[in-house]
Parts: structure tokens; C-alpha cells; sequence
């Protein structure tokens, strides 16, 4: 968010088309949405969304009555089968699939200006910024929450030096007491990421730390901060 | 939520597919902070609320009543009815599916099975939701073995007696076939073999049985299945079939005792009980009183009728083992009594034996010392455990000239303990099942002439409701699992089932009703405006309730072999339905313990 100011002036100055504006009103008090997309890869100048969604957060609520789900069809013909397998799409499934392009419009104006919540956010985004550069010459000027950042925070933002720090989002889920929903599911995802944030955010307003189990440097991959 | 909802989650798995699409579409999520309120007790729910993680207490002011966790839901009160009757309060960081109340009262509307989970009534609610893993019926039947349906002795007569004789010994047996053992061949003959040999073909009443019988026999198993029975009977066109067991024949498999399986086979067990000529003979009709009630709530029959069943059965087993083993002077003199929850007609398996003997006058000492030990040791035998409280005719106590135990009745009311009140309320559900009815029936009024206006008496009696507090459904298990201990189980018969017979039986001896069930009671009480006719119905729904789920404790303590743990129901075994049935029970157990400490001053009780 740091970065975002000189780059939203940048955008908001250029962008393509001005019934996009709404994107750079802030949203709603006390909303955002909760976004997560299920990609053919982890290069985000490479790879291709296969689905997205999107839900509302009104307050205490996740208003996953007012979705945003949908199957994308990759502009790059048909996905590699090793994404097949992991997200569960078949090439039926694909059949009901739009093109990104035609997507982005409902799925911009269902974020409006809220803040994006997600589990590595900046990578959704950067997922969508290719599509909404081509739509309408910006990136997506929302401000950013990044559930990883708030549990780190309420885990390891007193940590001694040397703390092994386990960011992975089954942790996560497993520190709140969130019950896991089948992964790979888009909807799923960002619903997960939804009640993380709503905890998180939570533990933070009554300054309520998550204990650290004692370490177990072995088993985990050393990210020392 | 298109697939995080659990659908298979009682009462939601009543919903056909298209309809849990629906709800899934419509749910939302939401996130209460420890300590957040969600509803307050007279509040409208907008939602229905079902745990996905965390707790949340409901509370009646200070009193925690209940804990929910996962998929539990609430408050269908407050949704249904508008009012919730408690207050909603998170007790950690808990995560809630939000049903629409507008969609709930469609699917209510459009669902019966999903709607009786809405019922006000308590026991209605058990019985819809009980009803269906129990549409076994038939099928259950077809499974039994062939040696669970009743069958008759077997006779077994020498082939060379005469048709007159066969006859005489079969008339005398009160069975309709026999077999005829004939040099190495065994045979079947039947009254109407017999009838048709003299009738039909003349032959004189001297002739060898063996002329009238027929030797194709059609036999079956005892271990295989009435389904296999069925078969053979169709195949030979036959009502009856032999029975075999261990390469011998041991009885008659009938048309009419499959017809009793569906049913129980309650209809042949007087019979045999009646013509039991030994105590002996008595136990097998024994067992099958209690096997039935297995079978009886495996076919969905109401525990309140299958108590009905069993304790008309077991008076009948009462009545006859007296004639059996009373001596003369004992039977004239005497009135055979039975107390406690089998007085009530409220048992179902046995659990113990509560009963007594009034004499008119003095009868020989060694007579009735014999009858004593005689009569609870048979019962002992059949499957009818001691009463620890030593309520049995084996007891002196409790088997004495009546101006005796009259005696015995008012020093009890003069001692004022929690022991003396206790035998009080076990004699107070006395009834008479054989004898001189007129000896109870003058035992029970000098009783209640001697308590009448003893409020302390009365209020004292009542005050042993409180002698087990009701559980708050779910809170225990928490606490228990932090410090390592086995899952929380809940004592239904002290927590649910006492509270109610004892605080209706205080009530009933207050205003002098003298019915022994704890239905009549409330009817009484109600009729006579002691409690209001919906609190009675109330209450009474609860009662069925805790006897359902304590006798489902019970079978399975039987089949386990566990019988210390007959009353022991653990919560989380159960179906998060269950679990709510038994909550809304619990509070009707607490309404109806603040009527009594109202109106009996309780407070003064520790």
C-alpha cells in the first residue's frame, strides 16, 4: 500500500475507460471483498487463471450469498492436464467457461473500491492486472490486506531472533481453528481467507496473540527474519 | 457455500438436493468475538445460526444451560416462534453459517420431515426424527433368527401311543402339533391329523399314532433367518414347520409367530405364562418379555407404549409366579405389590425389582420366610436385578401384616431423612397386582391422611429434585477433554427422568392423587389446576424423551454387556439433533424445577 499512492494518482490519470472510475471511489465503509484465483501456474507473466471468486465481507459477515464465481477460459487454448488434476476442471467443465476479458467487467464492478483480502493477494492481483491492463490500461487500484501479513503479526510479531517462521496457510487455518474446506476450489479459498481475516482481525482489535508451539527447527523450512 | 455446508448434518439431511442447493446459495458467514451476543431471550432470530467452529453458550440469566459447538444450530425458537427463550452468547472466536429465516420457513412449509425439527413439542420432534433410521419394520423381521420367534414346547411322542393319548398329551400341552418318533423316523402329527384319523377315516380312538402322522417333515434351522423359513413355508404350502437345533427337533416355527415378530410377539406371551406349571417354566416367557423390547423399538414402537407392554407382561409374570409359590395361608392373606417405576408401568428393561407383600393377618413365619426368598430369587433368575434399596418381599420391611408396615410408613414420615422420604415416594407408586387390593388401598390412605397439610413433609419431598443438578448439555466436555478424562456422559435417569417423576409424584401426593403413572398424575394435577395443561403436556413430552434416550443407553449397555452404564448418554455421540432434542428437554426439567422451589419454598433445602 506503501507503493500504491503515486501509482493510484498514475492510473486513476489514465485510465482507459472512465466508467471504471468507481474503482478508485473507496468502497463501502467497513466492506471488502475476500478474491482468490486458481491459475495454470505461479508465473504470473506466463500462466493463465482457470477460475475466480470473490466474496463480500460486510462487517462480522462474509456474505457468501452475494458471490462472484466463475471458470475461466484460458486465452492460451486448453490448460496443461497437471492443472486439470490439481484444480479439478475438466475440459466439460470448460465448456461454460468465458473468456477473462468478458469476466472482468462484473467481476470489477462486484470489488468496487473495497480492500482485496487474500492468502498472497498480490499474486490474485497480479493475476488480474494483465486482464485489467488490457480492458482498461490500469491495475486494480484496491488496497490490499494480506491474511499471511496478519498472522504473522499476531504470531510472530514479537518472536525472538532466530524464530522459524511457518507462514503456510494450513498452519494458519489450523491456529484459527478454521475448519478446512476442499483446497483448490477458488470459492472455497477466498472463503477460507475470509474467516482468517475475520479472526485475525479480530485477535488484533482485543490484542489477542497466537501462542507459538515451541520450535520444531527441523521440520520446517528455515525463513529467518 | 457450495460445498463447505455439511448436508448430512441431521436436520439438514432431510432436505432433497435441489433444496440444499438452495440453502447453500443463501448461506452466509458469520464471525462473533468471544463474549458478543448474538441473541437476547424474547428476541427475533433472522437467522438460524449453525456452528462451523468455536462455542456459544445459552444462558438464562446467571445459569449456563447449554454449550454449543459444531454443527449445532440455534435458536429455532427464536426463529420459528419469534422469542427466543434464551440468550445466545459466543463463548470463543466461533464461526456461524447464517440460514435466511425467510428460507427456513419455506423449506418448513415445504418440507414435513425437515419441519418436524421446528416442533414445539419436544417429544413430537423425537418421535419425526426417530421415525426414520427405524422405517426397518419388515425388513427387521425378515432378519430375525427362526429361533427368536416363539415356538411351542416340543412334544415328542412314542409312536406306538395311541391317537386318544397323543391327543390327551397335546391338549394338556396346548400345542396344536407334535412329533412322532417311530423307530429311527421322526414324524409330525397335528389335532387335525388326529381329528380327520377318527372323524374321516374311522379308526378307533386305541390306533398307533403313527397311522395318523405323516413323516415328509419340513424342517428349518433355528439360526437361519424367518426369511429362509418364509421361503420353505411358501415353496410347501405349509403354516407350520419343524424346528431343528442341534440335530434334534426342538419345536414348530408358525405363520402366526412371524405375525408376532412385527409386532413383538407380545400377544403369545401370556399364554405361556399362564400355563407355566413351574417357576421354570416361567423363564423363558421371562426372557421374551424382555427380548421384545428390543424388538419393540427396533420396529419404532413409542417407549411409552413399549412400557405399557412390558409392565402389563410383567404383572401377568408377577401374578403367576405368586400362584406358583405363594403358599395357601400367603395367598389368602396376601396382596402382592409392585412400586416404584414398575408400579409407575415406566420400565422398560429391567433394572431392578421393587416390590412387596401386605398380609391381612399373622401367617406361619415358616411360610412366609420361605415365600421371601423363594419369590425374589426367582424373579432374580429370570433377569430381575436386586433392588439395592432392599425394596423386595425379600425384605421383612416390606413384606409384613399391613397395620405393620403402617407403623413402618409414619415413622418414616416423623424421620425427615432424604432415605425415609425416598422409601415414602417408592410406596407411593404402589399398585396391586394380585391378592387383597384393599390392603394397599388401606396402607396408601393412612399415608396420605398422615401427610395431609405437612407442607414440610411435602416440600422436603420435593426438595430431592434438586439432589442432582441438570446439566448444561456440552459444557462438561470441554473441561473433561482439557484434563485428558473420557468424553462427558450424562446420567439421564438422575438428570431428566427422577426429576420429573419425583417433582410430580411430591405434587400429586400434595393434592392427594392418587394414580400411580406419572401421564395420570399430570392429567390429574393439570385437571385439578396445579399446572397448566400446556406445561403438563411439556413435561410430559420431556419424560418420553429421556425414556427414549435412556432405554436406546440401556439396549446398548445390554449388547455391551455394560450395565453400569445403562443410563449414561454421551452427547457427542449423538446426532447434533439429538443433542438439541435433549437441550430443549433439559429446559422444560429446569422450568419445572423453579415451579416447585416456588411454590415449596425450596431455598431452605441445601
Amino acid at each position: 500500500m506503501r507503493r500504491g499512492a503515486l501509482w493510484r494518482l498514475f492510473y486513476r490519470a489514465s485510465l482507459g475507460d472512465h466508467a471504471y472510475k468507481f474503482l478508485f471511489e473507496p468502497g463501502p465503509p467497513g466492506e471488502a471483498v475476500a478474491l482468490d484465483c486458481e491459475t495454470t501456474g505461479l508465473d504470473p507473466r506466463r500462466d493463465e487463471i482457470l477460475a475466480v471468486a470473490a466474496v463480500r465481507i460486510r462487517g462480522n459477515r462474509i456474505l457468501t450469498s452475494e458471490r462472484f464465481q466463475a471458470i475461466v477460459r484460458p486465452e492460451a487454448g486448453q490448460p496443461g492436464a497437471e492443472s486439470i488434476k490439481v484444480h479439478q476442471l475438466r475440459r466439460r467443465d470448460l465448456v461454460d467457461a468465458r473468456p477473462m476479458r468478458q469476466l472482468l467487467p462484473a467481476l470489477l464492478r462486484f470489488i468496487g473500491g473495497r480492500p482485496l483480502v487474500g492468502y498472497y493477494i498480490d499474486f490474485d492481483i497480479r493475476m488480474l492486472d494483465r486482464a485489467a491492463m488490457d480492458l482498461i490500461e490500469v491495475k486494480l487500484p484496491n488496497p490490499r490486506i494480506e491474511v499471511s501479513a496478519l498472522y504473522y503479526d499476531r504470531k510472530y510479531g514479537d518472536a525472538p531472533p532466530g524464530t522459524v517462521f511457518d507462514l503456510r496457510f494450513a498452519s494458519l487455518l489450523r491456529d484459527l481453528g478454521i475448519p478446512p474446506l476442499p483446497a483448490h476450489d477458488a470459492l472455497n479459498d477466498a472463503v477460507m481467507a475470509a474467516m482468517a481475516y475475520l479472526a485475525l482481525r479480530d485477535l488484533q482489535a482485543r490484542g489477542v496473540r497466537i501462542p507459538r508451539e515451541r520450535q520444531s527447527r527441523q521440520a520446517l523450512p528455515p525463513i529467518v527474519g | 457455500m457450495p460445498n463447505g455446508f455439511d448436508a448430512s448434518n441431521p436436520p439438514f439431511d432431510r432436505l432433497t438436493q435441489p433444496e440444499i442447493g438452495e440453502l447453500r446459495a443463501a448461506l452466509d458467514i458469520a464471525y462473533l468475538a468471544p463474549g458478543e451476543a448474538v441473541l437476547r431471550p424474547g428476541q427475533a432470530a433472522e437467522h438460524l445460526h449453525v456452528v462451523i467452529k468455536g462455542a456459544v453458550e445459552a444462558r438464562d440469566g446467571e445459569t449456563l444451560n447449554a454449550v454449543l459447538g459444531p454443527k449445532d444450530s440455534f435458536d429455532s425458537r427464536a426463529l420459528v416462534h419469534g422469542a427466543a427463550g434464551e440468550a445466545f452468547v459466543a463463548a470463543e472466536e466461533t464461526l456461524c453459517y447464517l440460514i435466511p429465516r425467510a428460507l427456513v420457513l419455506d423449506l418448513i412449509a415445504r418440507n414435513p420431515g425437515f419441519a418436524a425439527f421446528f416442533y414445539s413439542e419436544v417429544s413430537a420432534k423425537l418421535d419425526a426424527f426417530a421415525r426414520s433410521h427405524r422405517a426397518e419394520g419388515m425388513e427387521s423381521v425378515l432378519r430375525a433368527r427362526v429361533g427368536e420367534a416363539s415356538r411351542g414346547p416340543a412334544l415328542l411322542l412314542p409312536g406306538d401311543a395311541s391317537i386318544q393319548a397323543a391327543a390327551r398329551q397335546m391338549q394338556e400341552a396346548h400345542i396344536n402339533a407334535a412329533f412322532v418318533r417311530d423307530g429311527a423316523r421322526t414324524g409330525v402329527v397335528t389335532g387335525m391329523n388326529l381329528a380327520k384319523a377318527v372323524l374321516l377315516r374311522g379308526l378307533p380312538p386305541e390306533t398307533p399314532v403313527r397311522e395318523a402322522c405323516h413323516f415328509d417333515v419340513i424342517a428349518v434351522e433355528a439360526g437361519d433367518f424367518i426369511f429362509d423359513a418364509l421361503l420353505l413355508m411358501t415353496r410347501h404350502d405349509k403354516r407350520r414347520i419343524a424346528v431343528r437345533s442341534g440335530g434334534a427337533f426342538t419345536g414348530f416355527l408358525e405363520d402366526i409367530h412371524i405375525l408376532g415378530l412385527v409386532a413383538g410377539n407380545s400377544q403369545l406371551i401370556p399364554g405361556r405364562i399362564d400355563r407355566a406349571r413351574g417357576v421354570e417354566e416361567l423363564a423363558g416367557p421371562a426372557q421374551d418379555i424382555q427380548r421384545q423390547v428390543e424388538r419393540l423399538h427396533r420396529q419404532g414402537v413409542k417407549v411409552e407404549q413399549i412400557a405399557e407392554i412390558t409392565s402389563d407382561l410383567n404383572r401377568r409374570l408377577f401374578v403367576r409366579l405368586f400362584e406358583l409359590l405363594a403358599p395357601p395361608a400367603i395367598r389368602a392373606q396376601g396382596c402382592l405389590v409392585i412400586m416404584g417405576s414398575e408400579g409407575r408401568g415406566e420400565q422398560t428393561v429391567r433394572t431392578d425389582q421393587d416390590n412387596g407383600l401386605l398380609l391381612e393377618g399373622p401367617v406361619p413365619e415358616a411360610e412366609l420366610a420361605g415365600f421371601r426368598t423363594t419369590f425374589s430369587a426367582a424373579l432374580a433368575a429370570f433377569g430381575f436385578p436386586p433392588c439395592p434399596g432392599g425394596v423386595m418381599v425379600s425384605n421383612p420391611l416390606w413384606s409384613q401384616p399391613v397395620e405393620g408396615l403402617v407403623r413402618q410408613l409414619r415413622l418414616w414420615i416423623m424421620e425427615r431423612t432424604p432415605e425415609a422420604a425416598m422409601n415414602l415416594a417408592i410406596f407411593f407408586d404402589a399398585v396391586a397386582v394380585t391378592g387383597r387390593a384393599g390392603l394397599l388401598a388401606e396402607a396408601k390412605q393412612a399415608m396420605a391422611t398422615a401427610l395431609r397439610d405437612d407442607r414440610a413433609l411435602i416440600a422436603r419431598f420435593a426438595s430431592l429434585v434438586e439432589a442432582f443438578e441438570t446439566p448444561a448439555l456440552g459444557m462438561l466436555s470441554g473441561l473433561m477433554e482439557r484434563v485428558g478424562l473420557a468424553p462427558d456422559a450424562i446420567d439421564i435417569k438422575k438428570a431428566g427422568i427422577f426429576p420429573v417423576v419425583q417433582g410430580i409424584r411430591a405434587m400429586a401426593l400434595d393434592r392427594g392423587v392418587m394414580v400411580p403413572s406419572t401421564a395420570g398424575r399430570i392429567e390429574a394435577l393439570a385437571a385439578a389446576g396445579s399446572l397448566s395443561e400446556a406445561f403438563g403436556r411439556e413435561l410430559l413430552s420431556a419424560l418420553r424423551v429421556f425414556m427414549e434416550y435412556r432405554l436406546r443407553a440401556q439396549l446398548e449397555a445390554v449388547q455391551r454387556g455394560r450395565l453400569e452404564h445403562e443410563a449414561m448418554v454421551a452427547p457427542g455421540a449423538l446426532s447434533a439433533a439429538d443433542r438439541d432434542i435433549l437441550r430443549d428437554a433439559f429446559r422444560i426439567v429446569r422450568e419445572f424445577r423453579e415451579l416447585l422451589r416456588n411454590r415449596y419454598a425450596l431455598a431452605g433445602f441445601g
